[in-house]
């Protein structure tokens, strides 16, 4: 929910309440004036009926049943001048409901009798008081809502336009465009304030990515010419007269400084995977590659007697830098022949959204998906670099391809979900 | 041959020159731009060397000014970037061929004879050992005359050889010159005994002496003086 909304339905709530509120104090307060107002009135009534009595008036009956709200009653007993206020219910012939009247009794002792005058009536009907207040509250509150929504155009509108394209170009911000987003001026001190703040950190962010780049790739290129300069001194090492135990050492230095190298040289990779260096995604089809890569290691996978059992579909098409397809497949295929056993197997099954590889290996102790992470390996002794599934990840991230690593009864398997481009 | 190593550490152009100079190559070497610039201007080169970090300047634009001056040159690039960039970029040069750090001194060797063979020999060079002749424009080899039948993975071993006459190659540098990256993610090299057991095989049935000599089981030495049994 956008933050005006938020607002504005709180605003509308809280008004309403208050409404609500101020509606029953009014109707209270408007039908107490008006009360009194009549009781007023009514004692008048009586003390003017009363005198006239005095003077010698007398009331008949048919005077006094013309006047429904007057009663005149003389009474047999005594009784002491009193005056009573009450409210009545009395039937409306013309609205047909009862309703609730004032009505003012009095004992007067007029001469030696003692009479019962009693008048009674309204002056506004209760539910005209509550129409009247409910109309009035509508009006306040219809009037809050059109001034809500007119705020609410404005904040949306003129008012958080600064920040609306602050936050525009925080999402399209790209660190390895190498542009910090510099502050607009506006007169809003708070969003000069968050756009200084955001200039200020895209700056360190765009340098502290290319400080990290350049030290990543340095140190990777750094480490080679002293690694070319061993491996060097150890082949014309292996030139001189050596007894047999030597030249193992020789050999297995070899090996060392080799290992060595894919290391520093994957790490480069990896960071370069990491920082978005591969972008240019182009059509790449997937089933050409996997055939044809299987054809290059045959040699391998005779070697150890491996069964390979694919079921590749045609034209499967994705969107992809090219080095990526191919260090990816690569590293997949890899991974299946050299984690597998001798005369084991090795199924390949491409479709239009998955590739799925699997091949028989030894069981695992731990998650599988633990692989993933650099350096996890499942032999902590072999020979491999850890660095292989960390970069089949990467790049399936960067792709936008989803991957999942599961072993069962001596299976290994990885499953991609693709995002395919269809060809027509 | 004359060579021109543009080279700035001196560690590794010792390396470089102690390996190339038992073939005999006449050596000359340049550790700044200045000083490549200079040389080849100077004199003609069969094959340049070229760092592409160089003090002073960029190996690229020695080349750029060397195809200038001798397009005929053979040259290779010698880079600690594993980068399809600057690989592009130097073989659009004119660069003969592009060589990532850290390299086999056997197969900077190799190259720079392959590179020799194309850019000056008119590619038709009969590459020979003792009896044996290796015709690298058609491919063919023969042992006295007698055709050998070779694959193409054990006639680049035999390439191989002959281009690191007497040198002790091991398993791991044959297995990264015939299959490069290929070979990266295994442990077990066996598959390249069995290439050499079946080259040394056909070469022997042909006629040839078993010239190919194990060293320790860990290394292999074509070995042009065999001690005959």
């Amino acid at each position: 929910m956008k933050l005006i909304t938020k607002f504005l339905l709180i605003y509308l709530l809280v008004s309403l309440i208050v409404l609500s509120i101020a509606g029953v104090l009014s109707y209270y307060i408007i039908k107490g004036e008006i009360d009194k107002e009549l009781q007023w009135e009514f004692l008048d009534r009586i003390d003017r009926v009363t005198y006239l009595m005095e003077e010698g008036k007398t009331f008949d009956a048919n005077e006094v049943n013309s006047d429904e709200n007057l009663i005149i009653k003389p009474l047999n007993e005594y009784r002491k001048n009193d005056i009573r206020i009450a409210d009545t219910l009395i039937w409306d012939h013309r609205l047909e409901q009862e309703e609730r009247n004032v009505k003012v009794s009095a004992y007067r002792n007029i001469g030696d009798t003692t009479y019962y005058i009693s008048t009674y009536g309204n002056m506004i009907e209760s539910d005209d008081i509550t129409e009247a207040v409910v109309t009035i509250l509508l009006w306040i509150l219809g009037m809050q809502v059109i001034g809500a929504l007119g705020i609410g155009y404005f904040v949306s509108g003129p008012l958080f336009k600064p920040f609306r394209n602050t936050l525009k170009r925080i999402q399209n911000f790209k660190l390895n465009e190498k542009e910090y987003l510099k502050a607009e001026p506006t007169n809003v001190s708070e969003f000069n304030d968050l756009n200084i703040f955001v200039e200020e950190m895209t700056k360190k962010a765009v340098s502290d990515y290319k400080n990290l780049k350049e030290f990543a790739e340095n140190a990777s290129h750094e480490l080679q010419t002293p690694l070319a300069i061993a491996k060097g001194k150890l082949e014309l090492l292996a030139e001189t007269d050596l007894s047999a135990e030597q030249f193992k050492y020789v050999e297995n230095l070899e090996r060392t400084v080799k290992k060595l190298s894919r290391l520093s040289e994957s790490l480069a990779l990896l960071t370069k995977i990491e920082n978005h260096e591969f972008e240019n995604s182009q059509e790449v089809n997937l089933s050409g590659m996997i055939k044809e890569s299987i054809d290059s290691f045959r040699e391998f996978t005779d070697l150890h007697e491996l069964h390979i059992d694919t079921d590749i579909a045609d034209g499967v098409v994705i969107n992809i830098h090219p080095v990526l397809a191919d260090i990816l497949w690569t590293n997949l295929y890899q991974n299946a022949i050299r984690h597998n056993i001798e005369n084991g197997s090795i199924r390949i099954v491409l479709t239009d959204d998955t590739l799925s590889i699997s091949n028989t290996g030894k069981d695992l102790d731990f998650d599988p998906e633990l692989l993933f992470e650099r350096f996890k390996k499942g032999d902590q002794n072999s020979n491999s670099i850890g660095l292989g599934l960390s970069i089949i990840n990467r790049i399936c991230d960067q792709a936008g391809f989803s991957i999942s690593y599961t072993t069962e009864k001596g299976w290994h398997s990885i499953q991609i979900t693709l995002k395919s481009v269809k060809t027509g | 041959m004359k060579l021109l190593i543009v080279e700035d550490n001196a560690d590794l152009l010792d390396n470089i020159l102690t390996y190339l100079k038992r073939e005999g190559y006449l050596c000359e070497t340049a550790q700044n731009y200045d000083e490549a610039f200079d040389k080849i201007m100077s004199y003609t080169y069969d094959v340049v060397l070229i760092d592409i970090m160089i003090p002073g300047g960029n190996g690229l634009q020695v080349l750029r000014e060397l195809k200038s001056v001798n397009p005929e040159t053979g040259t290779i690039i010698i880079s600690a970037k594993n980068s399809l960039d600057d690989k592009v970029q130097g073989l659009e040069l004119g660069a003969d061929d592009y060589l990532t750090k850290p390299f086999q001194l056997a197969e900077l060797q190799a190259r720079i004879k392959a590179v020799n063979r194309r850019n000056n020999l008119g590619g038709t060079e009969i590459v020979r050992v003792n009896e044996i002749s290796i015709n690298t424009k058609t491919m063919e080899v023969t042992a006295d005359d007698t055709p050998v039948d070779l694959t193409p993975k054990e006639y680049e071993l035999l390439v191989y050889f002959a281009s690191n006459k007497n040198h002790v190659l091991s398993k791991q540098t044959i297995a990264e010159h015939l299959w490069g990256d290929y070979v990266d993610h295994l442990d077990n090299l066996d598959f390249v005994y069995q290439h050499i057991k079946n080259l040394r095989k056909k070469l022997v049935n042909a006629g040839a002496q078993n010239y190919i000599e194990s060293v320790y089981s860990i290394g292999y030495k074509l070995n042009t003086t065999p001690k005959t049994a």
